[in-house]
């Protein structure tokens, strides 16, 4: 048998639902962003971190020419150096089935006479190719899923240079390809890349390295620094050309994972705080509304003899009500979120299993959260509604003063109708509560302009990168520096318009304190297909000397044009020069410097060679194209424009899909529930006013015009305070997003601007019809004969 | 047995002839209204028969309960009866939609209550201007405030103003618009003696000066001296309709 006191809560709360329901509603969006992240943060980081341990991740990682094996001990003994795994690695070209183009593969090498001990593989089904086999390859589960293929299956392909048949015994994957894509790709394009693992032995005699290695991973001893081994891994390597070693934080797939998660943990907070601060609000008001209303009940409570703290816990009961049921619904959305997002997690990161870990600390400390800001949305009304002497209490509240409005005591009156100048002083005589409420509709309005901004933002990134920067069809590239000739028989390819040949080195750029491995480009000062462009989107020529860099990456060295910054080549004599910046250009994916392709070679000391070309191909040849250099051994892989952009847009647009969807039904239901909750509040307070106007003779239509003309100032003046907080949500959220690896423009758009406007307006419409309805339902006489 | 004919009543014949010689304004027959309460019904109004005629004051005397406000609230179209007829001006009442009632008290009739239940966000001006806005022939807001004689409270709001004061800012918004009807529910019960006084002659003033048909609803029989016409309400029948021969001016009564 239910407390009395509790019945009263019950029966209160069943006349009130539809506000409790749109409070929890409110609240619910903002527990279930929390959930949903937190939880999602949970289940990429224990899975990492377990996949990374069970299939011992490396710390260190580096390039190198060759050395021979017989420097793996060597290498053993670094100090703080737990286990080092010597590999050769490489890339082939693949003739796929189904594909026209060729595909391009990464391939690495399994150890034969010894243990794996790094970057083991998980076998998900078939074997390691046996020790001593021909041919036998494993492959990574993406590309391999993307294809259909399955142990058993042959393809065909290149490997530097000689044609090999290779036959797949299993479907692995590795902690080293969670993101499987070529190093510094934005997104994964499973169809055209895949990596393979070879046995060692065959694999070198492939690559001409019998014997010794060009690619090198290392576990640090628990506790060493990572600075320290880099420095001497490099000390050791450089005679053997070693390219600039470095740990997991500058590892692609680590990088893009981490980029992940830190991008949801920016949303696991900013999202949450902004709904349960509304929510907060909304408590507030309504609480503070129902005891105002419960005045004399109150009284009478405690003229029987209830404590101050009885009834005060009653009130707050109403609270924890709203939250129970908020943390309810919130915890229950967010784990079914979480459950299908991380579905699209899988698509982009490979694990063994990528299991959904509901946070369910998280879910207490939401109920904590909710439950602190909805006490502290209340808890001046209820001290307000206790501390009372019951004698007091029991008499009605005195009348409501007002004044003439700011509007009035500038002289606007004349403007304004009697109705026009209620909703006026209305809003005046409580202006938290109008405050707040703009503040939620504000919110509301620009909660849905992310999204637009971030799909305006991949349309514009899209014509930039494609329509302006990279104009060419196709960029190929060679299996190794070519020379003028090799132009020359890239020109002579079926179907190419023009080509540009491009020259790339790896190399360390050094400003200071601060340095970034990266490759320098080479390209011509009048290239008409891969153009460098500003921040306006106008080209940009190369400077004869020197170089031209992303302005993110002249952020990261805290460089500024005209500075001078050490290059340090890490190719042939390895130069080490100063250059001057001479401008900043504009990109959105990854870190770049470009060189005139003439000084550049001028640098290394070399003449005409070049890496690829970019080309325009005449689409009637596209096939003989294609054929052709599937077939040529001095091509390493092709990029194709039109099939990049496409799979750019293909996984960006489910993603951009998902989000809005989510961001739209957030935004519809925080504005609705804003607007409808202030229009109750309004109705209740204002009941006897409307049933006045009912009995002089106004129509429903006239009454709720009163109402709402209250409500539509609050709606009309948020909208343009919700496009700015908007702009600056989306401008937040796309900086958090924007790494080293891609960046997003911020574009914002009439569009978006007006889809928000639309969204609220639509959702205030809805709930302005709903308590329209109520107004129709209003008691005249009931309301009249009543004390207030 | 019907006492309540206007026929069967006890009052002299050229009176009743020459009442019968005008249209009546409001013509009841048979009025019922049963208000379904939980498992029993409440019989508010058990078969009124009433004529009401331009520029009477009337006072409706009953102790509560006795279908007093029921009766009124019919007559001013904020509620329907269960039965019989209601015609005003010969149009049917009983059949008008909301739409139609809401259009009559728009037009036609002007309410007071016992709370003044004024918009508080508005000054006795706007109050009232809020109906002159909305009706065919309205005074102005200021002739209406002078005729309750608060012209120089226009710009006060209410939480600025007595209850008197405010009630007769209420008989202002009231009268604005020049209603043929005004309908007072206990306009003085909230009111101390003197503030109650000011508040029917101003009353008494709207009814003389324009001619409005005025149904006033009081339990303090004294104010029955004031009426042209006091009808006696018991157990939602009239049991008594007596004529005052002179109507004593307010200021005149003793309470």
């Amino acid at each position: 048998m239910l407390a009395p006191l509790d019945l009263k809560l019950l029966r209160d709360i069943g006349t009130m639902k539809g506000q409790m329901v749109a409070v929890s509603i409110v609240m619910a969006c903002g527990i279930a962003m929390m959930i949903m992240s937190r939880s999602l943060i949970l289940s990429l980081e224990s899975t990492r971190d377990a996949y990374y341990e069970r299939y011992r991740f490396a710390d260190v990682f580096s390039g190198l020419k060759r050395a021979p094996n017989a420097l793996r001990d060597r290498l053993a003994e670094i100090p703080g150096v737990a286990a080092v795994e010597t590999r050769v690695s490489g890339s082939m070209k693949l003739d796929l089935p189904g594909l026209a183009e060729p595909a391009d593969g990464g391939i690495l090498s399994l150890p034969e006479d010894r243990p794996q001990q790094l970057n083991q593989l998980f076998i998900r089904r078939g074997r390691l190719p046996e020790i001593g086999s021909h041919n036998e390859v494993v492959v990574g589960e993406a590309f391999a899923k993307a294809h259909g293929f399955e142990p058993g299956n042959r393809i065909d392909a290149i490997i530097y240079g000689a044609k090999q048949r290779l036959k797949i015994v299993g479907i692995v994957l590795s902690p080293e390809y969670v993101f499987e894509a070529r190093a510094g790709e934005t997104l994964p394009d499973a169809r055209r890349f895949g990596v393979f693992w070879m046995n060692e032995r065959e694999l070198a005699t492939a690559f001409d390295l019998s014997g010794a290695f060009n690619n090198v991973v290392v576990d640090l001893a628990p506790g060493e620094d990572s600075a320290a081994v880099i420095s001497e891994l490099d000390r050791v390597l450089a005679p053997y050309g070693g390219l600039i070693a470095y740990g997991r934080k500058d590892h692609p797939s680590a990088v893009r994972l981490d980029d992940e998660i830190r991008i949801l943990k920016g949303l696991a907070v900013a999202f949450p705080a902004v709904f349960l601060s509304i929510a907060a609000f909304m408590v507030s008001a309504v609480l503070t509304r129902l005891i105002r209303l419960q005045r004399e009940q109150i009284a009478q409570l405690k003229a029987f003899g209830y404590s101050s703290g009885q009834v005060g816990w009653h009130y707050l009961k109403f609270a924890l009500v709203i939250v129970a049921i908020g943390t309810t619904l919130g915890g229950l959305v967010g784990l079914w979120l979480g459950v299908n997002v991380v579905q699209i997690y899988h698509r982009f990161f490979q694990f063994p299993s990528l299991t959904f870990h509901p946070h369910w600390a998280a879910i207490g400390v939401a109920f904590l959260v909710s439950s602190g800001a909805a006490f502290a949305g209340v808890i001046g009304a209820v001290r307000q509604a206790i501390k009372l002497p019951p004698a007091e209490a029991m008499r009605p509240e005195p009348p409501a003063e007002f004044k003439a409005s700011f509007f009035e005591r500038i002289g606007l009156q004349k403007l304004a109708s009697p109705s026009f100048r209620m909703a006026l002083r209305n809003l005046e005589r409580r202006p938290w509560q109008a405050v707040f409420t703009t503040f939620g509709l504000a919110l509301a309005t620009g909660i849905p302009i992310v999204p637009g901004a971030m799909r305006d933002g991949i349309n514009y990134l899209m014509t930039f990168q494609w329509n302006l920067a990279q104009r060419q069809d196709v960029t190929l590239n060679l299996i190794e520096p070519g020379s003028a000739s090799a132009l020359s028989d890239v020109r002579h390819l079926p179907g190419v318009l023009s080509a540009e040949p491009f020259r790339a080195v790896p190399a360390r750029l050094r400003f200071g304190h601060q340095s970034r491995r990266l490759g320098i480009s080479g390209l011509s000062r009048d290239a008409m297909l891969n153009r460098l462009l500003d921040a306006n989107a106008q080209p940009v020529s190369l400077p004869p000397n020197g170089l031209l860099i992303s302005a993110k990456l002249a952020e990261i060295l805290r460089v500024k044009p005209g500075d001078r910054i050490i290059v340090e080549v890490q190719e042939g004599q390895r130069p080490v020069r100063e250059a001057v910046v001479h401008g900043l250009i504009t990109d959105y994916a990854g870190l770049a410097a470009y060189m005139e392709i003439g000084a550049l070679r001028q640098l290394m000391r070399e003449g005409g060679t070049l890496n690829g070309a970019h080309l325009a191909v005449d689409s009637q040849q596209w096939p003989a194209f294609l054929e052709k250099v599937k077939e040529s051994p001095r091509v390493a892989s092709l990029g194709i424009t039109s099939a990049v952009r496409g799979s750019f847009q293909k996984s960006t647009g489910e993603m951009i899909g998902a989000i809005q969807t989510m961001y739209f039904g957030f935004a519809i239901v925080v504005s609705f529930g804003v607007v409808y909750n202030s229009a109750r509040i309004a109705l209740s307070e204002r009941s006897r006013d409307l049933a006045t106007l009912r009995v002089m003779g106004f129509t429903h239509r006239e009454v709720a015009s009163v109402m709402i003309g209250e409500l539509a100032i609050l709606t009309l003046s948020a909208l343009p305070i919700g496009l700015v907080i908007g702009s600056l949500l989306a401008a937040g959220i796309i900086a958090t997003a924007s790494t080293e690896t891609v960046r997003l423009p911020l574009v914002l758009s009439p569009r978006s601007y007006a889809t928000a406007v639309l969204i609220v307006l639509t959702s205030a419409a809805i709930s302005f019809a709903v308590v329209s309805r109520r107004i129709r339902q209003l008691d005249m006489l009931g309301v009249l004969k009543a004390r207030d | 047995m019907r006492i309540d004919a206007p026929e069967s009543l006890d009052t002299p014949p050229s009176a009743t002839a020459q009442e019968e010689t005008r249209e009546p304004l409001f013509a009841a027959r048979g009025l019922e209204k049963v208000y379904p309460s939980g498992e029993v019904e409440v019989r508010a109004l058990n078969g009124v028969d009433l004529d009401l005629y331009e520029g009477e004051l009337i006072v409706l005397l009953g102790a509560s309960g006795s279908g007093k406000s029921t009766l009124l609230n019919i007559l001013g179209g904020l509620d329907v009866p269960s039965a019989g007829t209601l015609t005003y001006r010969g149009e049917d009442l009983t059949q008008a939609d909301e739409g139609e009632l809401t259009r009559f008290r728009r037009d036609s009739v002007g309410f007071i209550f016992q709370f003044y239940n004024l918009i508080p966000s508005l000054t006795a001006r706007e109050n009232v201007a809020l109906i002159t806005e909305i009706a065919r022939d309205p005074m102005t807001p200021e002739g209406a405030l002078q005729l309750v004689e608060l012209d120089d409270r226009m710009d006060h709001f209410p939480s600025q103003m007595s209850g008197g004061q405010q009630q007769r800012v209420a008989i202002a918004r009231a009268i604005a618009k020049r209603p043929e009807v005004l309908l007072c529910d206990e306009p003085t019960g909230a009111l101390d003696i003197k503030t109650g006084i000011t508040v029917l002659e101003a009353i008494e003033r709207v009814n003389l000066e324009l001619g409005t048909l005025t149904v006033l609803i009081t339990h303090n029989s004294v104010l029955a001296e004031m009426a042209d016409r006091v009808i006696h309400l018991s157990d939602g029948h009239i049991v008594d309709i007596r004529e005052n021969r002179t109507r004593r001016p307010v200021r005149t009564l003793a309470w």
